[in-house]
């Protein structure tokens, strides 16, 4: 099948790849890219273990096509904070004890964070809706329902604590 | 008892969290090698029927396809636990709708999804069994006609479509029958529901040039996964090297062989890694999900509430093949007990063949199904009698020193504190504060299930400690656990610990994640290391120092006495240079629970070890119109005997209950004519944050002399009670009584609607 020559911008970086025109972004991030931070579970859009932020909006991987990308800002775990520092949000998901296997919380914790960028006064409602679509089954959810609240009010006090905002 | 403790009994963070949230954690899903391919397994659409051909030569054919194999690719053998009844492709019959058929290798996804589709499958379809009822119809077809002749443990009572029947003799249960004055029979059914693991099965294989294959898997049980792989490939468990990069949750689910067999067979056959991993469809058709089950349950009660005798019998659907069955059925029987003092029981618990899927272990196997049914008919019982459940509870609950089903010794009973609490936290008092609100309570019990566990511990030359275990990190943090415990005994801080896991060629032996084990057997083995590390230390450290070891004392990292100071770090530097270095080599096995043999047949768990109590406690309000529940609140007691790691043990406790919320509520894997109907994550409806309430946890400590610091197994129990506690509430907030699972809004609403006409 015919290859098409992709440019994505991805965690700041311009990458090219070659990819067939029916691959999703999620299959091109981790066998071509190596970014194994973006999880693989369903494959259809259920379990929100593959979410990551294309222009600031959170999106299943799963079912994008790289080529829809094309040229397009993303914002993968990888890229959340500089190599060596954490995001307010990583960092309160380990204070709060919201991670457990963790195999959804790359996904959880870019979810909350494009909830948090367009809601910086979130209540606890607002963080259930906006995490609805990502299934955690270790957890209850409810540490990571904290957590984000948590990391709200952190982002509050020092906004510049959230590191490079690279995909905006 | 109070223990003075710098680093147990502390809610720190666990050990992995910085590589989970910063995406650089390695997983088994994740796992690649440099030239590896893909494989996928070809499964029957048939639920039972004559394998009459298999065409695979234009698969075979088609661009990037490396391999297809089928059964006479690869060794003829029969394995299994407990009845070696699984073959890992069908020879000439198909057992269920999901059963392997197939193995391909491809160089991509796709061209391994498009060599499935290739292959020309025929067979000849036979009357499938579809459920318990119809395999144990007067005349009903084997699922296995050769049953008689496989190997299986000889304990099991085997009969036909039975492949085990455990069971539990106590007393006379006609006389406590005739010493009742009222005798209650009720009847429950439980649906399968799935553990919902976020990470699916992956194994990765690679074949070296010693004949040495290394499988990077996400098993719970690497060690017995090397003796499976082992028996599958016909070679001496020492070629089998199984590594866990990482797990993505499991929940009983990865216990058994998943996909391990068929990436090393692929990879053997093309020189080349394999990777297979499953698709959710395939999880949710042909993995282990919990058992669906049947119970009926007879007991004989006086009119003040004492219970004289109890009658039970539980069939579990183990689908085409034994696996965990007869030994969740063994366990179904404790269940069945319940926490109670009954003088007389006959209780029994049956693992059936049908044509579905090899149904397994789920979190505290056995566990919901049994207790959802007892706990619903103390409720019943209670109602009849005009006894507050509570009451009714408190009045036959097991207490200290006193025996259990089998005739063990209980000790550490916290049972009825955890009841007391949890009433009193839900406020118990106003038990139906307004129609359609109400509040239902539930308690149980549960095993630390034993078996052995080694660890290494070394001291680094920098001071740090290296723990070498055999187990997994399942996601419980139960290896920060153990950390901890290590720790607090060698005087270091948790940082100072580095933990190296799961390898069965580097790290020494561990009875696996499993049965709510892996912090208070490995936390054990790890105090049996210290001990002999300490030895070690205090030797050199009196040498080194001139002083005498009594004079000695291990502080922080350091050795110090008469005014003289040595580090841990110069110490194994000493030893390095002259002795090999500080390592010691901690055991643990888990002492047995003596029981009376004589009450138990077929049984391959008649103890519970250091048993754990808990109550669950829920406030829930019901839509007169939709039947659609609302949970205002949710409580949970559990008997930890002693937390070592509170904040993570609330972590397992809101994490059982979710799950046990699901099955309660809204899981179902849905079964017509031996085929799933809702393979996929849109209509297996696992709880979302929409879904799920805040849940209050009650840590109830009462020490068991076995575990570490008097910590019993927390992971499971959770998970046990939250049918119960619903159907409890649901009946007193609406006095409607709902015998199946899951407890649906359309289930409620119809019983309400049934109930007003």
């Amino acid at each position: 099948m015919t290859r098409i020559p992709l440019s994505l911008i991805i965690n700041g970086q311009t990458h090219e790849v070659l990819a067939e025109p029916h691959r999703t972004l999620l299959d091109v991030l981790r066998t071509d890219l190596g970014l194994i931070g973006t999880k693989e579970n369903c494959l259809e859009a259920e379990c929100g273990v593959c979410t990551v932020l294309l222009e600031g909006a959170a999106v299943n991987a799963c079912i994008l096509l790289a080529a829809q990308c094309q040229g397009r800002a993303i914002l993968t775990i990888e890229g959340l904070a500089a190599p060596g520092q954490l995001h307010p949000l990583q960092q309160a998901f380990i204070d709060h004890g919201a991670v457990q296997c963790g195999y959804c919380i790359p996904g959880m914790i870019l979810a909350a964070k494009a909830y948090l960028d367009e809601n910086p006064e979130p209540d606890e409602n607002g963080v259930r809706e906006a995490l609805a679509g990502n299934l955690c089954r270790c957890t209850g959810y409810q540490r990571i329902i904290e957590a984000t609240l948590s990391a709200a009010r952190a982002l509050r006090a020092s906004p510049s604590s959230a590191c490079r905002e690279t995909a905006r | 008892m109070t223990q003075v403790t710098r680093i147990v009994g502390r809610s720190v963070p666990r050990m992995d969290a910085p590589g989970k949230v910063t995406g650089t954690a390695l997983y088994a899903a994740d796992f690649a090698l440099p030239g590896m391919l893909y494989g996928r397994v070809l499964r029957s659409h048939e639920p039972h029927a004559r394998l009459v051909r298999l065409d695979t030569s234009r698969a075979a054919r088609l661009p990037g396809v490396r391999a297809v194999i089928t059964a006479p690719d690869v060794p003829d053998v029969r394995y299994g636990g407990s009845v070696k009844d699984e073959r890992v492709l069908a020879r000439d019959r198909i057992r269920f709708a999901g059963q392997p058929l197939a193995a391909v290798a491809a160089t991509s996804p796709d061209a391994a999804a498009a060599a499935l589709a290739a292959i020309e499958v025929v067979c000849e379809p036979l009357v499938p069994v579809l459920d318990v009822a119809a395999a144990l119809a007067p005349g009903a077809p084997l699922v296995h006609e050769a049953w008689a002749s496989y190997t299986a443990l000889p304990i099991l009572h085997r009969d036909r479509n039975v492949c085990n029947r455990a069971r539990i003799v106590v007393g006379d249960v006609e006389r406590g029958f005739v010493e009742a004055d009222r005798i209650f029979e009720n009847r429950f059914t439980t649906s399968s529901v799935h553990q919902g693991y976020t990470e699916p099965r992956a194994a990765v294989a690679q074949w070296d040039s010693s004949g040495l294959v290394t499988v990077w898997s996400n098993t719970q049980l690497p060690f017995e996964i090397q003796t499976t792989l082992a028996e599958i490939l016909q070679l001496p468990p020492s070629k089998v090297r199984i590594i866990v990069p990482g797990i993505g949750g499991g929940f009983g689910g990865k216990l058994r062989i998943g996909m391990e067999h068929f990436a090393a067979l692929l990879a053997m056959r093309t020189g080349r890694p394999v990777k297979v991993m499953t698709t959710s469809e395939e999880e949710l058709t042909a993995a282990y999900p919990r058992q669906p089950a049947i119970v009926e349950v007879k007991t004989g009660v006086t009119n003040d509430g004492r219970l004289t005798a109890r009658e039970a019998r539980l069939w579990f659907d183990t689908g085409a093949f034994a696996g965990s069955g007869p030994g969740v059925a063994s366990v179904a029987t404790l269940m069945l007990a319940g926490p109670y003092r009954i003088p007389n029981l006959l209780l029994e618990g049956f693992a059936v063949y049908t044509n579905k899927t090899n149904f397994g272990s789920f979190r505290a196997p056995s566990g919901p199904q049994a207790n959802f049914a007892v706990e619903s008919q103390m409720d019943i019982i209670a109602d009849a009698l005009g006894l507050d459940p509570l009451e009714l509870r408190l009045k036959n609950i097991v207490r200290e020193g006193e025996e259990g089903p089998t005739g063990q010794v209980l000790t550490a009973v916290g049972l009825e504190e955890c009841l007391r609490r949890a009433a009193d936290a839900i406020g118990w008092r106003d038990r139906r504060p307004r129609a359609g609100r109400g509040k239902g309570i539930a308690c149980g019990w549960w095993t630390t299930t034993g078996g052995s566990s080694g660890v290494y511990v070394k001291i680094n030359p920098d001071g740090t400690v290296a723990l070498n275990t055999g187990a997994a990190e399942i996601g419980t943090a139960a290896l920060t656990g153990a950390a901890q415990v290590l720790a607090e005994d060698l005087g270091v801080q948790l940082a100072d610990i580095n933990v190296v896991s799961a390898d069965t060629l580097s790290t020494p032996y561990d009875f696996g994640a499993q049965g709510s084990r892996t912090a208070f057997a490995v936390g054990n083995a790890c105090r049996a290391a210290v001990a002999d590390l300490k030895r070690q230390i205090l030797a050199l450290a009196s040498k080194h120092l001139g002083v005498e070891e009594h004079a000695l004392a291990l502080r922080e990292g350091s050795v110090v006495g008469e005014g003289k100071r040595t580090t841990l770090g110069e110490l194994a530097r000493i030893s390095q240079a002259s002795g090999g270095g500080l390592i010691a080599h901690g055991t643990f096995v888990a002492p047995p629970t003596p029981y009376d043999a004589k009450r138990v047949e077929g049984h391959v768990y008649p103890a519970f070890h250091s048993p754990s109590f808990h109550a669950h406690a829920a406030d829930l309000s019901v839509d007169a119109e939709t039947g659609e529940i609302t949970i205002h609140r949710y409580v949970v007691a559990q008997d930890v005997g002693f937390a070592v790691n509170p904040a993570a043990i609330e972590g397992q406790i809101e994490g059982g209950v979710a799950q046990g919320l699901g099955q309660a509520l809204s899981e179902e894997i849905v079964y017509e004519n031996g085929r799933v109907l809702n393979a996929n994550l849109t209509d297996y409806k696992m709880p979302t944050t929409l879904d799920v309430p805040r849940v209050e946890s009650i840590l109830v400590q009462h020490p068991t002399l076995v575990g570490p610091f008097g910590a019993k197994g927390v992971g499971e129990p959770p998970n046990i009670e939250p049918p119960a506690a619903i159907a409890n509430a649901v009946a007193s907030a609406t006095g409607v009584r709902i015998t199946t699972l899951p407890i649906t809004a359309e289930k409620v609403a119809l019983a309400l609607r049934a109930r007003a006409t």
